[in-house]
């Protein structure tokens, strides 16, 4: 349904140089799938999303790749096409701090009915009926669509945020980290609501998060980004259990398994990379424990590793070793002093 | 809190500001030096014909005796008779008050309209030529002194082209029977155009600058994000959503400068020789006529304290988070 193929997103800087936050990204999705995004702070993947759906800011833009929706290149749309046909009918999206995604000035209600009545030919009370409707599908009270914003706790903006991207029955959601701003409990239940919801209208998920356990409690797939590329992507149980990457495994390595006593938080050491001058060869290669030579001068193309498993990286086919090597504190500790440097050079 | 309660206590406060005032303004004219017979002193009056004349106007008495008197008489509407006229303080002023309120008013609603719509395209159109035209044309403005931007509109208007009169408020010997009858008319509405376009090209500057930095706030917030995602048009996304927001900060800035631009007020009418409140107070203060300067004040003053008062009631209704805090 969403077919990615060699999405380049770059954003230019003031004097000279631009930044290239996406790096070329080829990934599909198919309907009714939610699929994961993850990765770290500056790794690509909410600037991913924004060139999903046009909302990057102005200094960015995309200059190489098909975004492909249901059949038709979204680069080729114009504005105008865009806003009408794609927006919120089609692609719509729940934003990270939900608090600040309403408009303080007006109720939610009617926030509801105004995406409705831009895209469709309702009355105002047909939209309101169905806000209502949307609500109560929510969990939260219908007589509370008359409230603003502020009167809502944290949780209930989020829910309601979730209807209103839910209004126009779009086919592709993208949620930008949509819980982060809440406590464990609600975080959980709201991913469930979220779920269920998305299986009922049997539409697709973009979830964004940099947190690894809140995808694998309801992703389908999960693609693991990495300076502006995918470096891994497959469904959710291979990423988990059995991933290829030497990152991947690392950011398994940040986050404890319950079931699974006596273990260290290992974290990867080094800083992301320099997207202003990508250098040659594998952007992970400063900060990996299993870099070689020619990790640091070929960069390594996307790899099929069984059903729909696919890797960019030179040493991918031997998982065993690297899983069994990644588990040992010792192996992220010895690494060369080549990520600092890199990171000094960025600052000049 | 309710909207009911809010009201009663923003009144409240209302009251006990005005107390305030009041108070001040009595101790202000008092601790100020002279009084209306120091004038006359070298003229050769004497100590009795003074005491005479102090007594007279009440001033022979204890100071809260003074207070007292002085309260009862503002409370009930009564502003005191002039020393330099002899005539009640109201029948001198209230003309000139209203001439003021024409002059600035006008001038005033003009300058923030074009300001308000000024600023939120410029803030719209952020990082463009239009935005860095926009301010630099603005700061011109803002930097260029009242008196001057007069003077100038003056000599291209009146001397070189000929177009408007030169100064006054109507044309020469018209008589006017009723109130609105005195500014309805297009003998004012001629007189006024420099005037007001002065005061307009001077106060606009303010709102300009304050909306752009408001809206460039307001774009920045998720909210616009996801009503450009929703495939809401960009026009309805300006007026409805970012300068309605942007706005808010702007109704409390109206209410300060309204104040501080009645005062200023004085050098318009300087300029065009405008029969208005400012002159007046300049006179009043120079002859040390205490009652007419006191009451200058007190109106100036209560027009600050009631544009705050209805700032923040319009507050209300602009930003539905007020209600509740």
């Amino acid at each position: 349904m969403l077919e990615l193929t060699d999405v380049h997103v770059e954003y230019e800087m003031e004097g000279d140089g631009s930044v290239h936050a996406v790096n070329g990204v080829s990934i599909s999705l198919e309907e009714n799938k939610i699929l994961g995004l993850i990765g770290e702070s500056g790794s690509g993947k909410s600037t991913l999303a924004k060139a999903i759906i046009r909302l990057l800011a102005k200094n960015g833009h995309v200059p190489e790749g098909a975004i492909e929706y249901k059949e038709t290149d979204l680069t080729e749309l114009s504005d105008r096409e865009f806003r009408t046909e794609i927006r919120w009918d089609e692609i719509s999206m729940v934003p990270q701090n939900a608090m600040n995604g309403f408009d303080p000035v007006y109720t939610v209600g009617n926030q509801i009915v105004q995406a409705i009545r831009t895209h469709e030919d309702v009355s105002k009370g047909e939209a309101r009926e169905r806000a209502r409707a949307l609500f109560e599908q929510l969990g939260i009270d219908p007589g509370r669509i008359d409230d603003y914003p502020h009167q809502f706790s944290g949780g209930m903006a989020q829910r309601a945020m979730i209807a209103l991207a839910l209004a126009l029955d779009p086919s592709l959601i993208i949620a930008d980290e949509p819980t982060t701003a809440l406590d464990v409990v609600i975080q959980d239940r709201i991913l469930q609501t979220l779920r269920d919801l998305q299986q009922e209208i049997e539409s697709s998920v973009i979830l964004i998060t940099h947190d690894i356990s809140v995808v694998s409690d309801i992703c389908d797939e999960i693609a693991v980004m990495y300076g502006g590329r995918v470096v891994e992507h497959a469904d959710v149980e291979t990423i988990i259990k059995e991933p290829r990457h030497p990152y991947t495994l690392g950011l398994r390595n940040a986050f404890p398994d319950i079931e699974e006593d006596d273990q260290d938080l290992i974290s990867i050491p080094g800083t992301p990379p320099d997207l202003v001058e990508p250098p040659e060869g594998c952007g992970f290669a400063p900060r990996c424990p299993f870099a070689t030579d020619e990790c640091w001068d070929v960069t390594p193309e996307p790899e099929e590793y069984g059903d729909g498993h696919v890797v960019e990286c030179h040493r991918a086919d031997e998982q065993e070793l690297l899983t069994e090597e990644a588990k040992r504190k010792e192996t992220w500790m010895d690494l060369e002093t080549e990520p600092q440097q890199v990171a000094e050079e960025a600052d000049d | 809190m309710s909207l009911k309660k809010y009201v009663v206590r923003r009144i409240g406060q209302l009251i006990v500001t005005y107390w305030a005032f009041l108070t001040l303004l009595f101790v202000v004219f008092r601790l100020a030096p002279g009084d209306p017979t120091s004038m006359y002193l070298q003229e050769g009056l004497s100590a009795e014909e003074r005491e005479a004349i102090l007594a007279r106007h009440g001033l022979d008495q204890p100071l809260h005796i003074q207070y007292v008197e002085y309260m009862t008489q503002y409370l009930t509407g009564d502003l005191g008779q002039s020393f330099r006229h002899g005539v009640p303080v109201w029948d001198v002023l209230v003309v000139r008050f209203f001439n003021t309120i024409i002059l600035m008013g006008l001038a005033f609603a003009i300058a923030y309209l074009i300001g308000v719509t000024v600023g939120a395209f410029i803030g719209w159109v952020r990082g463009t030529r239009k935005e860095k035209t926009g301010i630099v044309v603005t700061l011109i403005a803002r930097s260029s002194p009242e008196f001057w931007i007069g003077i100038l509109l003056l000599m291209v208007f009146t001397f070189y082209l000929g177009w408007f009169p030169s100064g006054g408020i109507r044309p020469p010997g018209t008589e006017y029977e009723t109130f609105l009858g005195r500014y309805l008319n297009w003998g004012v509405a001629y007189h006024l155009v420099l005037p007001v376009l002065t005061g307009v090209i001077y106060y606009m500057a303010t709102p300009t600058l304050l909306m752009r930095s408001s809206m460039i706030n307001v774009l920045n917030s998720d909210f616009i994000q996801i009503k450009k995602a929703e495939g809401i048009p960009e026009y309805i996304i300006l007026y409805k959503h970012a300068a309605r927001n942007s706005i808010l900060p702007m109704t409390t800035v109206v209410a300060l400068v309204v104040g501080m631009s009645i005062g200023g007020s004085l050098v318009i009418e300087t300029v065009f020789s405008w029969p208005g409140m400012g002159r007046e107070m300049v006179e009043s203060v120079t002859y040390n006529d205490y009652p007419l300067a006191q009451a200058i004040f007190f109106l100036m003053g209560s027009l600050v304290i009631w544009m705050n008062f209805v700032a923040d009631l319009a507050y209300v209704y602009l930003d539905p988070r007020v209600r509740y805090d």
